[in-house]
């Protein structure tokens, strides 16, 4: 069992060796949506045009993903949250009370 | 000879520190211990998704898995026992 | 009761430190539109601090201060207003989770180039103050009930 363990290990650092050296730069390839996401800006007028600044004036693209494209998401995540309290409260509530 | 740069040796180096702290982790007695070891696993983690570009999910990392994870662990660990039985 | 207290040095630092990783944590929250960040990282930087307190003076003196019912009416507050906002993007605007504030005097401000006012966002910074006071309240009574309950059982 334990030579399993051994062989595991070692093909899981040869591959996170290897996936950290092949990794590819920032910004190469060049994505073609960071334009609709972000949005594109008029310099000669000063405004953005479309996209994410326009329409939730958040400077921060990924908190207007999370909070307003995807607010959804955020919704159930708060119930999950709120769900694993109730959880732990009604566990350790009776040991308070005694 | 392979030609590295600079950011694949920081890659490669936090993924040999963050793969050692979690064998340590599994294999100390002392479970105090092994709870800080699994803090340090998740301080690196941190600084890889920094290093990845992603700050939001290091924050987030950094508060839960450094901080409040560790908490929970050490007061079970001191309400349980300390050491592990062989 | 005195025996679970650290020594005087650790309550000196905790007590320094704890309004100010608080601040720290409201700073992520209320900026979280601007910079990275956002509700949920400043609410677990905030329960954090709340943890620090809580190995540095004692469970029973942290129930004493801040109670149980209060953080989890914290919480609840929380969820309430992310849910009333949301809901109110129906009746304002069109759908629900409509981002109805772009334009208004409150939080309206399109930001250019550069570095963006605190007043911009829309619903934003109202969601992300909502989500911070859940994650705040929730971690923390979190922490707060499971150091209570191992003290419990240790007797």
């Amino acid at each position: 069992m334990k030579k399993i363990f051994f062989i595991a290990f070692v093909v899981f650092f040869i591959f996170m060796f290897y996936s950290a050296y092949e990794i590819r730069d920032f910004g190469n390839p060049p994505s073609q949506m960071d334009d609709r996401i972000i949005g594109k800006y008029n310099s000669t007028t000063g405004e953005w045009e479309y996209g994410a600044v326009n329409e939730t004036g958040a400077n921060n693209a990924v908190t207007s993903v999370v909070f307003d494209y995807r607010g959804y998401d955020t919704l159930g995540e708060a119930t999950v949250l709120f769900t694993a309290i109730a959880g732990v409260m009604m566990l350790f509530r009776r040991v308070k009370n005694e | 000879m392979i030609e590295i740069s600079l950011f694949e040796i920081a890659l490669i180096l936090m993924s040999v520190f963050m793969i050692a702290s979690a064998i340590i982790a599994v294999w100390f007695k002392d479970l105090l211990a092994s709870v800080i070891t699994l803090a340090v696993m998740s301080l690196i983690l941190s600084l890889y998704f920094y290093v990845l570009q992603a700050p939001d999910v290091a924050i987030a990392e950094a508060g839960v898995g450094a901080a409040l994870t560790t908490a929970i662990l050490i007061i079970t660990v001191r309400a349980t026992e300390r050491m592990e039985e062989d | 009761m005195n025996e679970e207290r650290m020594s005087v040095i650790v309550q000196t630092i905790a007590s320094i430190l704890f309004p100010i990783i608080l601040i720290f944590s409201f700073y992520i929250i209320m900026h979280g539109h601007l910079t990275p960040g956002g509700g949920f990282q400043g609410g677990a930087v905030g329960a954090s601090a709340v943890a620090l307190l809580i190995v540095a003076f004692g469970a029973r003196y942290v129930e004493n201060k801040m109670r149980e019912e209060n953080l989890s009416a914290f919480e609840s507050v929380g969820g309430l207003v992310f849910v009333i906002v949301s809901i109110l993007g129906i009746f304002v605007a069109t759908t629900f989770l409509t981002n109805f504030l772009v334009g208004e005097p409150l939080f309206g401000i399109i930001p250019k180039w550069g570095v963006s006012p605190l007043n911009s966002g829309g619903v934003l910074p109202i969601l992300n103050i909502a989500v911070g006071m859940k994650v705040i309240g929730g971690l923390a009574s979190v922490v707060l009930m499971l150091a209570i309950a191992s003290k419990e059982g240790e007797k």
